[in-house]
């Protein structure tokens, strides 16, 4: 559901042309978003902010072919006792991420928190193949995810996440299946692979 | 709470309680078996659009295809329609929320949520037997030709406001609006109705019609989290307590009062037993515990395979995480395993709940046991990682 009000909400705001409709060129190298850095081999697209009303602030979406087909999504610095993403449903139930979470916590964060981004009833979400996986100096996991979505293509994506300073940080990547998730996935699993923590809001480091 | 809805439920009640006894002895199928529009053309496009959308239904990747389910569902839904049975086809639905819907053209939906929800076959066949009704009573066309009539008069009274004030206020469209969703509540009686007799038609237990809205009052009562109310003019359909209400009445004044002993319905424990796992991760990933402890205190009562319950006891409590809850998961588990039915995972998620705790040797007990039993459990290099570190 929050996924689909995303998209009304940006759909009305564009018709309405008060905001911008641009997207920025990520170029590809690496990349700092509130407090972590993470590495493109090959150039994104980001989602200018009023067309993700459910993302956190610093939080980005990145995307090749249109979110619809597959996006990239980065959450940086989750606090204790925060959801994932935002709703305007104060019904929405959304979880919240508590700093002792273990690897298994972390999956089921994110699966429910799927359910409630494409909305609750509408999405099947199922996550397998927790694995352990090092981003920089923390230790953290990568899992894979499948998700059916009524009146969408089907999807297939990887999550990588770790927790630092008692905050996630969490990346995934969703491709509609077959073709946008096998065309992207390598890309997508290697800026996922390369995040680590830094200083710096949202600047290409490079620069 | 609010103290005065009661008192208000009650008046209606017996405000209405005449008019209800009356219609629902005048009411009837207001077609025949095998009905097929041939002439209004609004009709005809309706079921041109819903045959459409049948199509793209039976694409769907949430659609549950499982054989038992569905022959299930299809034989109450037979039974209940009687003479009227080839004109359904009933779809099931991965959702775990509490729904049931029917088209004009006898497509009926049932979500995963209601299977979940009912105590018995008969509380399921209640609510098949009040989509049945909608379809037989025309309702999906009365509501398209009641759309159209009211938007076109909201429209009207909408220009007539702005060339007498200059202002476009939308107050035609809202009052259209609020007109249908009367329009559709009222539907929504007659349906429960004429669902009501078909269901004693059909020999089932007639008390269920309002049996399945006490468990969804329960439910809500138990949330955590409520869920928004659209307030009395903004509902679709009459408030569920009103429903359970007049429908107790009317069932008990027509056929008396409930058996006193309630026999296990042995065909619903059997489908919930066989497909428990499927049904209840998806209510669990809905992040409701209040209302997921409510569902498992009745599969408990029920008789539903303890293991499995236990098992999501101790899911429940374990993602809740509120203070002494991993005690009550790690209990659950271990009920779950002394069970001998105890899905792989009440072994991993105790080993994860031992780790947290800093008791590395049961972790790594459960987690070696939980990789004895799935071998190839696709975390095993997670566990694989714990065991070795």
């Amino acid at each position: 559901m929050i996924y689909r009000i995303s998209m009304l909400i940006a759909l009305a705001a564009v018709a309405s042309g008060c905001v911008s409709t641009s997207y920025t060129l990520v170029a590809p190298g690496a990349t700092a978003l509130e407090g972590m850095q993470v590495n493109a081999t090959s150039g994104w697209n980001q989602a200018p902010p009023m067309h993700t009303p459910s993302m956190r602030k610093g939080a980005a979406l990145w995307t090749h072919d249109g979110p619809l087909l597959d996006q990239l999504i980065i959450i940086p610095g989750v606090a204790d006792g925060e959801p994932l993403m935002n709703s305007r449903d104060k019904s929405a139930a959304l979880p919240l991420f508590k700093k002792d979470m273990l690897p298994n916590e972390i999956e089921e964060l994110t699966e429910s928190t799927f359910v409630k981004y494409f909305g609750e009833g509408n999405a099947a979400v199922t996550t397998k193949n927790l694995r352990p996986q090092r981003f920089g100096e923390y230790r953290g996991v990568m899992f894979d995810v499948d998700a059916t979505v009524s009146d969408n293509p089907d999807y297939r994506g990887t999550a990588g996440a770790f927790v630092a300073n008692d905050k996630l940080y969490m990346m995934f990547f969703l491709g509609a299946v077959p073709h946008y998730y096998d065309k992207h996935s390598a890309a997508a699993t290697s800026v996922i692979q390369s995040a680590t923590l830094t200083g710096g809001s949202n600047v290409p480091v490079s620069n | 709470m609010n103290q005065t809805r009661p008192v208000v439920l009650l008046a209606c009640l017996v405000a209405c309680w005449p008019a209800f006894s009356a219609e629902e002895e005048t009411l009837d199928h207001r077609i025949p078996p095998g009905y097929e529009p041939v002439q209004e053309k609004d009709e005809l496009g309706l079921w041109m659009e819903m045959r459409e959308y049948e199509q793209a239904l039976k694409q769907s990747a949430l659609l549950v295809r499982d054989e038992d389910l569905n022959g299930y569902l299809q034989e109450i839904l037979c039974r209940v329609a009687a003479a009227y049975c080839k004109d359904f086809r009933v779809y099931l639905i991965r959702n775990p929320n509490f729904n049931a819907s029917m088209t004009a053209t006898g497509m009926m939906q049932v979500w995963t949520g209601l299977i979940v929800r009912a105590n018995s076959t008969d509380e399921i066949a209640a609510v098949i037997g009040h989509e049945i009704s909608h379809y037989t009573l025309l309702h999906s066309l009365a509501t398209l030709r009641a759309l159209k009539k009211k938007l076109a008069t909201g429209t009207f009274v909408d220009i007539a406001l702005i060339l007498a004030t200059g202002y476009g206020t939308g107050l035609g469209q809202t009052m259209a609006a609020l007109s249908v969703m009367s329009f559709s509540r009222d539907q929504e009686t007659e349906a429960d109705l004429l669902g009501m007799r078909l269901l004693a038609e059909a020999a089932y237990d007639p008390h269920a019609s309002y049996g399945i809205w006490e468990k969804i009052i329960a439910e809500e009562e138990a949330a955590e989290v409520k869920r928004e109310d659209p307030g009395a003019f903004g509902k679709t359909h009459p408030d569920a307590k009103l429903r359970a209400a007049y429908l107790k009445e009317l069932v008990t004044a027509r056929y008396g009062p409930p058996d006193a002993e309630a026999v296990a319905d042995q065909r619903l424990l059997s489908v919930l037993n066989n497909h428990y796992m499927l049904l209840m991760e998806d209510q669990l990933d809905t992040n409701r515990y209040g209302r997921t402890k409510e569902l498992l205190e009745r599969h408990a009562a029920l008789g539903v395979e303890p293991s499995l319950v236990r098992y999501f006891y101790g899911e429940m409590f374990r993602q809740r995480g509120k203070d002494g809850d991993r005690d009550l998961a790690k209990s659950a588990y271990l009920h779950s395993i002394e069970g001998g039915r105890a899905p792989a995972k009440s072994y991993s998620n105790l080993g994860y709940l031992y780790l947290k705790e800093g008791d590395i040797e049961n972790a790594r007990t459960y987690f070696a046991e939980y990789l004895e039993i799935d071998p190839d459990a696709s975390d095993r290099e997670m566990i694989e990682f714990y065991l070795e570190d």
